[in-house]
């Protein structure tokens, strides 16, 4: 555990294709650390505290039922509005908390990281973790809201999807990660794409099947759709859940690999910022 | 602790590092980027045990040095090879997270140091006692005053694990009487536990006959 007689070597440019967990596993209980201060600093200074997890998609779903099902009429597969749009929020909360978080690590840790030295990797790590419990709380919510509807008539039947489901969980955190590693990177030197992100994000909800399903939308478009990675997660949650909405598990494949892809480039980019981005803050 | 023959502990070869004005840093539209050899062809070595005093004037070169050598940042050239653990104090307070206590920033700062639980615990005790701050433990360290905040950072540095110690400037607050404890301190962990530390000494405020090796540096080159 503690090295002791560890020999280090600084250079000017670490090896970036090197990334050993190795390395990072003496740092686990710092690891542990972090995310009870994640935990705990989401609702210090807050007087409902965890009850804001709740509010959130709670007010986003009613909001939803109301623009995007009684206005709109927006088809829901024959899912209860309700658990339609709370199914694809969720998840696409975890995914938005993930890229905000994530991107903001070096602007958020400038105190910490401009006094000492660890992995600068084990702070998002950390972060992605500790999101997780905001998802479980949020995935509760869910699943109360699903029981009530089954006493009150809507059946349903899980199939066997629902196995991939800790595997659709990992696939978000990953691309979550990804995309915000590469935008922590990015936004160190020129703030610029910081105008971009918050309304990127706004747009990218619209690709994505939260607010209506796949099966709706004109065939041709369901391909450009199912690049994203993110609508294939949601669409495989529903279909796990409901047995409707569209998937496969070769889109599910192709979510992985694309998510893989980001992550891996995302990990690159903060393993070349984090050398000297106190230079350049 | 260690009675061994002295080893070298940090090897400092060629050490150069080049700040480049960011063009966009300041906003605006003015582009004109200008470059600073912060540190140029720096050589040197620290042997286990040794107390070394780095000076300079102002821009020479020191709080570079140190943090490169505290991995804040990295040289543009050169290498350096070192041996255990480093805690470092720059600019007055170590990495505290200002939302947290002053406990919780203990288990923090331990752990980034590689300690576990039961080696931070033992630790605490100590730590409030030597800052004075018992009181205040369970208080963020956002509402510490400057004092409070200083000497919980030097305590930690004094207390939490590491084989080599950097000190930048870190007496700029406190008081005389603060600073004969941190004097007494620093020669105890020297001694006692056979810890290296590197530190800037401003305005001279420790004696002379505390280092036993003098480093300086004018405009960024190791003055022989």
């Amino acid at each position: 555990m503690t090295r002791k007689n560890q020999i280090w070597n600084i250079t000017p440019r670490p090896a970036i294709f090197k990334i050993r967990l190795r390395n990072l596993c003496p740092y686990r209980y710092l690891f542990a650390k972090l995310i009870q201060r994640e935990i705990t600093s989401f609702y210090r200074q807050t007087l409902l505290g965890p009850l804001w997890f709740f509010i959130q998609p709670l007010l986003t779903t009613s909001i939803f039922v109301f623009t995007f099902g009684k206005l709109t009429k927006i088809p829901t597969d024959g899912i209860p509005p309700p658990l339609f749009y709370l199914s694809g929020i969720i998840i696409w909360n975890y995914f938005t908390d993930c890229i905000n978080k994530t991107a903001g690590v070096f602007k958020d840790n400038l105190p910490l990281f401009s006094k000492i030295y660890f992995p600068r990797i084990i702070m998002p790590l950390s972060t992605v973790t500790a999101l997780l419990m905001r998802f479980g709380i949020q995935l509760s919510l869910f699943i109360t809201l699903l029981i009530f509807y089954r006493f009150n008539g809507f059946r349903f039947h899980l199939n066997s999807y629902i196995f991939l489901f800790p595997l659709l969980i990992i696939n978000t955190a990953a691309l979550g990660l990804g995309i915000g590693l590469l935008i922590s990177a990015l936004t160190i030197k020129y703030r610029d794409l910081n105008f971009l992100i918050a309304f990127g994000i706004q747009l990218m909800m619209y690709a994505t099947t939260v607010i209506f399903p796949l099966s709706a939308t004109p065939k041709h478009f369901r391909k450009l759709l199912q690049i994203n990675p993110v609508t294939n997660i949601i669409e495989t949650f529903r279909y796990a859940l409901f047995s409707k909405g569209l998937t496969n598990l070769q889109s599910l494949i192709s979510a992985l690999i694309i998510s893989a892809v980001i992550l891996f480039c995302g990990i690159i980019a903060f393993k070349r910022a984090e050398t000297n981005f106190i230079d350049n803050v | 602790m260690s009675k061994n023959m002295p080893e070298t502990i940090i090897h400092v070869e060629n050490l150069s590092k080049l700040y480049k004005n960011n063009p966009v840093k300041n906003s605006g539209f003015n582009y004109t980027s200008t470059t600073f050899w912060a540190l140029k062809d720096v050589n040197f070595h620290v042997m286990q045990g040794d107390i070394v005093n780095l000076s300079g004037d102002n821009g020479a070169g020191k709080s570079t040095l140190l943090k490169i050598l505290s991995r804040i940042t990295s040289p543009t050239f050169g290498k350096i090879t070192g041996f255990g653990r480093i805690n470092s104090l720059l600019e007055v307070g170590a990495g505290f997270h200002p939302e947290l206590t002053g406990i919780e920033n203990i288990y923090l700062n331990g752990a980034m140091l590689l300690m576990n639980k039961a080696q931070i615990k033992l630790t605490i005790d100590k730590i409030c006692d030597f800052a004075g701050i018992s009181k205040h433990i369970h208080v963020p360290v956002k509402r510490y005053s400057t004092g409070m905040y200083m000497r919980l950072a030097f305590s930690m540095a004094m207390h939490l694990e590491s084989e080599i110690l950097i000190l930048d400037e870190i007496l700029a607050v406190g008081d005389h009487s603060f600073q004969q404890k941190c004097l007494k301190k620093i020669k105890d962990i020297n001694s006692k536990q056979g810890r290296t530390i590197l530190m800037v000494d401003h305005n001279n405020k420790f004696p002379k006959n505390l280092y036993n090796k003098q480093i300086k540096l004018i405009n960024g080159r190791i003055e022989l």
